[in-house]
């Protein structure tokens, strides 16, 4: 009944990444002074990647009405689709994403791909 | 919620919200089960009893508060251990798996906190000599008033009632995952014990706080929700070298042996430098300005 209300009421509203310093703000929430060289951000604003000056790279999602972000290792999944970037990690419960990068998006794939080894 | 309605609508998420709830029905199920289990073994201990109130231990009116503020200390080391003993954290990290924090979160209670023993730190109360009806009496109670402080509804209470008794502001700062807020205000009731203990920390008017874990879960399945930090517990301990596998059982969450993680100390440690740096940047260039004012090229 309560989440029923929840819902009614459109509670949790519809977030999105305003903008590169959000995401910014969002990775180093996720992990304490992770510092961004190069972002990306989906063009519907439902997530980022960024990455640091060692070469790490952070997935940032939408999660409900926050975002939860992962550093990605070796075992990431990605695919791409022209513009469109899917990727998994690891973890089964964190799900899959696909991001709309537009031209970046092929860039960011074969990075990933050097990730993913 | 109505709250949220008109004023802060991403205060709940329906399906947050779902899992709460949800959480709330299975840690009752599972309170019933081992409750009657602990109850029992809490009778059973009760003969070895320190002091005896007599047989009419209820007639004593200064038991019950007493019962309460003791109930209450030993709930703050339970607390304490919650947080900073991997084996017991993972049990109470449901308590804190939502990124949310209002009333519905209060609901996310352990489903596996028997298993994880937490019920050793109600045992001193009954050796005391307080029956075990009136430990479960104010421990209960002690539950209840924890329920109204998960909220964001609410900003200070009176001053004095801050300095003393647990608050909204007081346990948003637990629930935070921002360095600064990290493992600190451990209190049930009366926040006079982080006081003490030297566990205090007062919520920032300037620190935009972050609620949840620190690897935040990022999914709203019930069962992951519940058993994620034991089997990553599990996990660490299959995969650890012999030398080190207990560690990961006894040791604060963050922790391993090879480094390659943060405890919540290393966290905070690395925090405080980069705000040091902070302020001494911004110092230096205010002495530069200062010094170009006071001689112009």
């Amino acid at each position: 009944m309560l989440a029923w209300l929840a819902y009614r009421w459109n509670l949790g509203g519809d977030i999105r990444i305003r903008d590169e310093a959000h995401a910014r703000e969002l990775a180093d929430d996720t992990i304490c002074g992770f510092e961004a060289i190069d972002v990306a951000l989906d063009r519907g604003r439902i997530g980022a990647l960024l990455r640091s000056p060692n070469g790490q790279v952070m997935l940032i999602r939408r999660h409900g009405a926050k975002f939860a972000g992962r550093l990605l290792d070796g075992h990431i999944h990605t695919r791409l689709d022209r513009t469109q970037l899917t990727l998994a990690t690891s973890e089964k419960h964190f799900g899959q994403i696909t991001l709309d990068l537009g031209e970046a998006a092929q860039h960011w794939a074969a990075s990933l791909r050097r990730i993913g080894g | 919620m109505l709250w949220a309605r008109r004023k802060r609508p991403d205060a709940y998420e329906p399906r947050d919200t779902l899992t709460s709830l949800a959480f709330g029905l299975g840690s009752t199920l599972a309170g019933g089960l081992f409750g009657a289990a602990v109850l029992a073994m809490a009778f059973w201990l009760y003969q070895w009893r320190l002091f005896d109130f007599g047989p009419q231990w209820w007639a004593v009116w200064w038991a019950w508060p007493l019962c309460f503020v003791l109930d209450d200390l030993a709930y703050y080391w339970f607390h304490r251990f919650a947080h900073r003993v991997r084996w017991f954290w993972a049990a109470h990290v449901n308590h804190h798996s939502s990124q949310h924090y209002n009333l519905s979160t209060a609901l996310r209670q352990s489903w596996t906190s028997f298993f994880a023993l937490a019920f050793l730190f109600r045992i001193p109360i009954v050796l005391l000599g307080f029956h075990p009806l009136m430990g479960l009496f104010v421990g209960a109670i002690n539950l209840i008033y924890q329920f109204w402080i998960h909220t964001e509804a609410i900003g200070r209470m009176p001053r004095w009632f801050e300095a003393v008794m647990n608050t909204p502001s007081h346990h948003r700062v637990h629930h935070a995952t921002n360095p600064l807020y990290l493992d600190r205000n451990y209190a049930g009731t009366f926040i006079v014990w982080d006081r003490m203990f030297g566990t205090f920390q007062r919520e920032q008017d300037s620190e935009r706080i972050r609620y949840g874990i620190i690897r935040q879960l990022g999914s709203f399945n019930l069962l992951w929700a519940v058993f994620h930090e034991w089997a990553a517990m599990g996990q660490d301990f299959w995969r650890a070298p012999w030398r080190h596998k207990t560690s990961y059982l006894w040791r604060p969450p963050g922790w391993s042996h090879d480094g390659s993680r943060e405890t919540s100390d290393m966290i905070r440690a690395r925090w405080l430098e980069r705000e040091k740096m902070k302020q001494g940047a911004s110092l230096a260039a205010q002495d530069e300005r200062s010094a170009g004012e006071e001689n112009p090229a």
